[in-house]
């Protein structure tokens, strides 16, 4: 009896697997979107593009997706992930877009293009070096980097930047969001930090981190921010409809000047890639 | 951001960390006792599928389960297991409860087998059955004697649940570094250790006012 039982329940567990594998239907990404109702936006948080103010998550790209989401009839959330992570969050479904000043071009050497679907991009950015505020005239060149200490964030464009002016044989520090690398020079720990511009411009020299200053001894070349999408999603398709029109009627000029970011905000997008 | 900003968001953070471990404890425990019925089987496949998945469970960092579980479903097969709202601590909470009831087995088989034998044969004797046996005589035996480790097991389940932020679960850790130490506030993570002792404090206090309770007919 207890035998047949085992054997029963064997067989049940793993009919059930295969059905729960097989019942995957292939639907698009937009219409799973639609049918979910929202989309999933992966972030960290920092100014000015994703932030708390009085409870309540604001920011460029926060209200950016809003936007998005209000012309296309869906809802947009925000979920805090881990950085370095993002690539695995968006294929696995987890998330549906890496929308939280995400750069278009490389990590580690390799094209982001190859990870992700971008949209247009639609705001213009940089890395800059922070250092303390009383060591500017010390670390006044380029060369004055090398085999320094520092921090950027895990898998981020200013890691590249990090590692090229601190020397192969000086730590990186990678951290999991831009914000702890601003800490580690804070704290000491490191003696120069690769963040965004965008991020540097909002947070250093004030609060917190008043004894902080942006570095101008460096200045890498400008790149850009798009949204990412998973790879071959028609939803990168939808995105870019949205932004197109956003631009076009004026609304996303009206949330960069709210947030000081009109001189950065790229006109006229979809006219240009 | 003020003392009490902060204590609510530590409270907040700490709330999902006691969910985890309850819900843990309230599926793990039971499901604990299948499985080590499974490895205890005499039914030989039944024991080698028990034992092997033990082993794997155990042999492997919980971390690494909390991956697979929360993506693995996603990026091999395009099911959304957990894609609804609270999807982050649906997996977490799986991850937990298959891990820790493999731990809770082995504390079970081996309180089972610490039995006498002697007590099955008198059970037999007085035409017991075998159902009866293990209800009336053996586990409440064996509740008494596994009391110590599974304390420690459910002591180190609530210092676990720090793990979930792996998977992005808004659990004390993961609040804490994504909203206080990214402003350059480093103290409340220190603070975080008065939540864990006095939590741990209680639960110590409980677990022995239980054992306390269940310590007649010592010889």
């Amino acid at each position: 009896m207890k035998k047949i039982l085992s054997v029963v329940l064997a067989v049940v567990l793993a009919f059930g697997m295969v059905a729960a594998f097989s019942s995957c239907t292939q639907k698009s990404d937009w219409e799973k979107i639609q049918e979910k109702g929202y989309f999933y936006c992966g972030i960290t948080l920092y100014a000015p593009m994703n932030y708390y103010e009085n409870d309540e998550l604001v920011g460029f790209d926060t209200e950016f997706a809003q936007a998005v989401a209000e012309y296309l009839g869906v809802e947009a959330k925000f979920v805090t992930i881990k950085w370095p992570q993002k690539y695995l969050e968006l294929d696995s479904g987890a998330i549906d877009a890496i929308w939280n000043g995400f750069t278009y071009g490389d990590e580690e050497g390799i094209s982001r293009t190859e990870y992700v679907d971008f949209t247009h991009a639609y705001l213009e950015n940089r890395q800059v070096i922070v250092t303390k505020a009383d060591k500017l005239s010390t670390y006044n060149t380029k060369e004055a980097f090398a085999g320094l200490k520092a921090a950027a964030e895990g898998g981020s464009s200013g890691e590249a930047v990090a590692k090229e002016l601190a020397g192969a044989n000086t730590l990186v520090t990678p951290f999991d969001a831009q914000s702890s690398a601003l800490m580690e020079v804070k704290s000491g720990m490191a003696e120069f930090a690769v963040i965004d511009y965008q991020m540097a411009n909002a947070m250093v020299g004030k609060g917190d981190y008043a004894d902080l200053s942006i570095n101008p001894a460096y200045a890498p070349e400008s790149e850009v921010y798009a949204i990412g999408c998973r790879k071959g999603s028609d939803f990168t398709a939808k995105l870019n409809e949205a932004i197109e029109a956003l631009s076009e009627n004026g609304t996303l000029a009206a949330i960069a000047e709210k947030y000081k970011l009109t001189n950065d905000l790229i006109a006229n997008i979809g006219s240009d890639k | 951001m003020s003392f009490w900003e902060i204590f609510k968001l530590l409270c907040e953070g700490f709330s999902q960390s006691c969910l985890l471990f309850l819900l843990t404890l309230v599926f793990a425990i039971p499901l604990g006792l299948v499985i080590s019925f499974g490895s205890m089987s005499k039914f030989k496949p039944l024991s080698w599928f028990c034992r092997t998945v033990v082993w794997i469970i155990r042999g492997t960092p919980l971390m690494l389960q909390l991956f697979v579980v929360f993506y693995v479903p996603g990026m091999l097969f395009e099911i959304q297991l957990f894609g609804g709202v609270n999807g982050r601590f649906e997996a977490a909470l799986l991850a937990f409860v298959i891990n820790y009831a493999c731990y809770f087995s082995e504390i079970y088989r081996g309180g089972i087998e610490s039995i006498p034998k002697g007590q099955y044969e008198a059970a037999q004797v007085l035409g017991m059955t075998q159902r009866e046996t293990f209800f009336h005589v053996i586990l409440m035996q064996v509740v008494k004697r596994i009391m110590a480790p599974m304390s420690n097991e459910i002591i180190t389940l609530v210092k676990d649940t720090s793990l979930a932020r792996a998977i992005g679960v808004a659990e004390i850790f993961f609040v804490t570094e994504m909203k206080l130490l990214s402003k350059g506030l480093i103290w409340p993570l220190f603070f975080i250790a008065v939540f864990f002792l006095v939590f741990v404090g209680v639960l110590t206090l409980l677990l022995g006012y239980f054992e306390k309770k269940l310590s007649y007919y010592r010889i």
